[in-house]
């Protein structure tokens, strides 16, 4: 009876030995070669402070792996959009003289709207959603 | 609502008394089709009938009476009377703004001046006229998908004339134009890509005025949207020369119908369109060598950093800035591309430059986060060599703890 309950721990603890190698070998070996995976879609950045932005001003701020442009068109009126140009994916800018969105690399422009208004860019610029939190300025993507 | 009544029971009065439709409808054949193909016209529904261009009676069943002379009766209508007969409509201002207040009225004007129109006024019934684009008694709104001048049609439409040999042979004109068309970059855009604003046929000749660009226009008619390059090709030492040897600007390097993407293989090598004019040798070749050898040298120093911020990506290391970083260096990659428009040098070591100063940022960082997975790996591996020896000694001390009773049960080991 004696004999019969230490072969059942021996293989308890041989078994659970096992197991526990095979638990920390496991996550070791898919540390050294994780799986091809896409970027994690972020959905909500962080801008800034509303104090930072002066009114008819814009920044490009990241967004993920990507940069957004926020601008500010006026006191309270706020537009972010892609800031990846639709033609050739080069990074457009607020152009406070021209009241509009330009891309440097084949001098496109864009509207205040996102919409093209001149130059090879296709297709309008993504948009995304802009909200004033307290003094935050908060972007997200558009559902 | 007695007002809604009113409108739908005298539309439906309207209808009721058009004896065209009413028997071309019962008829068969090519009678009929004119009939059948009315229900799907714009015209139709904005309460024109087939009596506004074809002239007649619609109001009365007695088909001697709908379709005398005295009632106004035209018939079929000849081709070269077509332009003249649409433009009653749609040069009238007041009238095309009652159903269509933004549309322009001046389609007519500019057909008279394009090769279709002049080539008609000289007695040519054989050039396009209005129904040739649009079609006849089925014309639909230019964004209705199935109207044969919507933007995904409109290649097609021009080459059913443009790519008949037979139809151009009079004309001496070439009829490869849709086949070149087909494979260039902008037609990739517009049928593959779905883009409706990519140029077809109309965006560079026009659409009524429809007329070849003249040499000295090429650039401008190009610059409509590839601005950068117009400005640059303007200023540059080529423009006075392809001026004077009554050469087309972009299209000496670029051709005109069949335009691909470009490359840096077009400046030098074995498919450099540079030779064209210049010797490999001349200082021409030399500088288009040189420009090639600059573009290709940010490319390089661009795959190679977006390789190792992939590496590092993959190994689950967080390098978004870097990746940030990367696209303002391609972009200056995009502005050599466009500096050698300049056709200096300079102009294009300057985006060169500022590309390889970021190209050297970012294989730094990339090579920072591969390193930073080393050594967590390297971290990974001692903690997990010194969970193994622990479980190894835990294993071992239970054995002797195991084999103890043994050596109580039988102290003298016999």
């Amino acid at each position: 009876m004696a004999e019969e309950r230490r072969t059942l721990v021996r293989w308890l603890l041989g078994g659970g030995f096992s197991a526990s190698v095979v638990s920390f070998l496991y996550p070791a070996i898919r540390f050294m070669s994780p799986p091809a995976v896409p970027d994690a879609a972020v959905n909500e950045v962080s801008a800034g402070r509303v104090q930072d932005f002066k009114p008819n001003s814009g920044k490009i701020v990241k967004f993920g792996s990507r940069p957004a442009l926020l601008i500010r068109a006026g006191d309270s009126e706020w537009r972010a959009y892609s800031a990846i140009c639709t033609h050739l994916n080069c990074t457009v800018q607020f152009q406070e003289s021209s009241h509009q969105i330009w891309c440097a690399c084949h001098n496109g422009f864009y509207d205040l709207n996102g919409k093209v208004v001149s130059g090879p860019p296709p297709n309008p610029l993504e948009e995304y959603a802009v909200r004033v939190r307290g003094d935050e300025v908060v972007i997200s993507r558009r559902a | 609502m007695r007002k809604l009544l009113l409108l739908a029971l005298a539309g439906a009065a309207a209808w009721a008394a058009d004896s065209c439709v009413d028997c071309h409808s019962k008829l068969e054949g090519a009678q009929q089709a004119p009939a059948t193909a009315f229900t799907a016209d714009i015209h139709r529904r904005a309460g024109f009938s087939c009596a506004d261009c074809h002239g007649g009676d619609r109001s009365t069943s007695d088909m001697d009476a709908s379709m005398s002379k005295a009632r106004g009766f035209r018939g079929k209508i000849a081709r070269k009377d077509v332009p003249q007969l649409c433009a009653r409509c749609h040069s009238d201002a007041n009238l095309i703004h009652k159903h269509k207040p933004q549309q322009r009225v001046d389609q007519y004007a500019q057909y008279q001046t394009s090769v279709h129109g002049k080539k008609l006024a000289a007695g040519d019934t054989a050039a396009a006229n209005c129904v040739d684009c649009h079609s006849v008694h089925d014309i639909r709104e230019v964004k209705n998908a199935l109207s044969p001048v919507h933007p995904l049609r409109l290649p097609e439409t021009c080459a059913r004339c443009h790519a008949d040999a037979a139809k151009m042979a009079k004309y001496k004109l070439d009829t490869h134009q849709f086949e070149q068309y087909r494979k260039s970059v902008h037609w990739e855009a517009l049928a593959k890509r779905g883009d409706l604003s990519a140029p077809s046929c109309a965006s560079c000749h026009g659409n009524h005025g429809a007329a070849p660009p003249q040499v000295s226009s090429v650039a401008a008619v190009c610059g409509t949207c590839h601005v950068l390059f117009e400005d640059l090709y303007k200023k540059s030492p080529h423009q006075p020369v392809f001026a004077a040897m009554g050469a087309g600007g972009c299209v000496v390097c670029h051709e005109n119908h069949g335009i691909v993407k470009p490359s840096t293989e077009m400046l030098a090598g074995a498919r450099s369109v540079c030779v064209q004019c210049h010797d490999a040798a001349s200082a021409g070749g030399a500088t288009a060598a040189k420009m090639a050898e600059q573009i290709g040298k940010l490319s390089a120093a661009l795959d190679k950093s977006d390789g190792i911020l992939r590496r590092a990506r993959e190994s689950g290391m967080e390098i978004s800035e870097a990746q940030l970083k990367q696209i303002e260096g391609r972009e200056n990659l995009i502005k050599s591309r466009v500096a050698v428009h300049a056709f200096q040098v300079a102009a294009v070591e300057k985006p060169v430059n500022d590309g390889m100063v970021i190209a050297g940022e970012t294989w730094k960082a990339g090579e920072n986060a591969l390193k930073e997975r080393d050594w967590r790996r390297v971290g990974l591996a001692a903690a997990l060599v010194t969970i193994l020896v622990t479980m190894t000694g835990l294993g071992l001390a239970i054995r002797s703890i195991e084999r103890r009773p043994e050596a109580v049960d039988n102290p003298t080991g016999r």
